[in-house]
């Protein structure tokens, strides 16, 4: 417990002495993963929209005209055996009809002209959950036009491939940066402390000449990177929710997006704390490298 | 207690040590004399560990040094005391402190750590100074407090490279002394100095060494 507590304060004795290399591994570490969570924001939130969006998804089954009866019947008992299926409901030609005049009022003349009812009756379906990413909705709807009695299967594939590209990019990008900014912020870390550690040289070597073990000794340089680290992803996720609601604000009077930003959420509490965790893991690694290092000099 | 047998240690393949043999018995006071680069640190630094044997076997209290793994090395340091002739204390820490490191390292409770300490500080004779930074003492008490933070873990073996290097005559006295009482509670003693004065007054078993030789006892 003695030696717990002589480590935890030697910790903090580093972090007081060196105050503006603290202060600069902070803001780094900080300035870092705000980049990053900007990227990890916009990406939540565009899945998150996508996600509603894709319970939107509806997949219309278009039926033969001549389908008999029993063959409606039969066909509909098929789709709700499937396990793609989420809701069924029937719409029939006169059903159909009406909803044309209703959307469209001034286009129905156009049908009246015709004498007969072209509009085919069809099955409107909802996916499950586990079913709506768009390669599943691609497959389903392939076998789907195999099944007697479908005439053509309808759904809006090319926004959900297209956005499902667009997540893709900003994955690639929020990794991209992400790396980057981790692998500069870990250097600038093991540079803070590499500063602490030369500082401290003479007393690292009357340490371990008074029998202190390696892990004494580094303990202390490990909690500190550890503290700096955390305290700079908690610094970042101050900065990101400033930024966060700045931007909500901005959005909200102006009415130009269609109200998109009742639709942004900042990160929810389990993301906040991996940020956290993020920075103290960069902290930490960069004592880690900085005291390897240090070994290899000191030998 | 200490044994050499055909040590060897080489710094850019020029000799510091060359073939030392030699034979130290427990609670002997011993004086290691010679000119600067006899070789006189670089014998006390494979003693503690800090520097390896590139020929030849170092047995301390029956464990080979030369083999011993890294990771063994804190705990033969931990029965071992030394004290420099630039005294090597923490500026920032009070003499008491800087007492208790050895003790501190080895997780020793608060109360034996003040125990022990206060008795160290006590058998030095600065204890009075316990509360003080080192810049504010003078040399002979810097080295004092050296001395108190080399015996506080009661070792089996103390070594002193030049502990009297940075004293006047007078502290020097004092600090050869100090060692005779240690050595007298059954400590084995090994001074490295090149100071006739320290010779005269210890009256103890010389060992000389001279361009990295063992040339005389």
């Amino acid at each position: 417990m003695k030696r717990i507590a002589y480590l935890v304060k030697e910790s903090m004795t580093n972090i007081r002495l060196n105050r503006t290399t603290t202060l600069v591994a902070v803001a780094s570490t900080a300035f870092t993963l705000a980049c990053f969570g900007v990227f990890l924001l916009l990406y939540l939130n565009l899945r998150g929209v996508v996600s509603s969006l894709q319970d939107d998804i509806k997949i219309v089954v278009y039926l033969h005209d001549g389908l008999s009866a029993q063959g409606l019947s039969d066909l509909q008992q098929r789709l709700k055996g499937e396990r793609e299926v989420a809701t069924l409901s029937y719409v029939s030609k006169e059903q159909a009809l009406a909803d044309f005049r209703e959307q469209f009022p001034s286009e129905y003349h156009l049908l009246q002209g015709l004498g007969e009812n072209p509009l085919p009756a069809s099955f409107v379906v909802t996916l499950a959950p586990r079913f709506r990413s768009s390669e599943a909705v691609r497959q389903w709807a392939k076998r789907l036009t195999n099944m007697a009695g479908v005439a053509q299967v309808q759904y809006s594939r090319d926004w959900i491939e297209n956005l499902a590209t667009v997540i893709g990019f900003i994955e690639l990008g929020a990794i991209a940066v992400g790396s980057i900014l981790s692998a500069a912020s870990v250097t600038i870390i093991a540079s803070t402390i590499r500063l602490t550690l030369l500082a401290r040289r003479d007393e690292i070597e009357i340490l371990r000449l008074v029998g202190a073990t390696g892990a004494f000794i580094k303990v202390p340089y490990l909690l500190e990177g550890a503290v700096l680290g955390a305290v700079g992803g908690l610094l970042s996720l101050a900065i990101l929710r400033g930024g966060f609601d700045l931007f909500k604000l901005q959005l909200g009077p102006t009415g130009r997006f269609l109200g998109v930003e009742s639709w942004l959420n900042f990160f929810p509490g389990h993301v906040s704390l991996l940020i956290i965790g993020a920075g103290l893991a960069l902290g930490f690694t960069g004592s880690l490298v900085s005291l390897i290092q240090f070994g290899r000099a000191s030998a | 207690m200490i044994q050499l047998f055909h040590v060897s240690k080489y710094y850019d393949r020029r000799p510091a040590l060359s073939d030392i043999n030699l034979l130290i018995e427990k609670g002997e006071f011993v004086l290691l004399m010679g000119p600067s680069g006899a070789g006189k640190t670089t014998l006390l630094k494979l003693l503690f560990g800090t520097e390896r044997p590139d020929d030849g076997q170092i047995l301390v209290q029956n464990r080979n040094v030369a083999r011993l793994k890294a990771s063994a090395i804190p705990y033969l340091r931990r029965t071992m005391g030394i004290v420099f002739q630039d005294f090597r204390l923490l500026p920032k820490k009070t003499v008491f402190d800087n007492v208790a490191l050895p003790l501190m390292v080895q997780g020793t409770s608060t109360f034996e750590i003040r125990r022990k300490v206060t008795e160290a500080l006590k058998a030095v004779g600065v204890d009075h100074k316990k509360d003080q930074r080192p810049a504010t003492l003078s040399a002979g008490e810097q080295q004092r407090v050296c001395i108190a933070r080399a015996i506080v873990n009661s070792p089996i073996i103390l070594l002193a490279d030049e502990p009297t290097g940075n004293l006047d005559p007078h502290l020097s006295s004092e600090i050869i002394e100090l060692f005779k009482v240690i050595n007298a509670r059954g400590t084995t003693i090994m001074v490295a100095t090149h100071n006739p004065q320290v010779m005269a007054q210890a009256n103890r078993r010389v060992l000389r060494l001279d361009q990295g030789k063992l040339v005389a006892e």
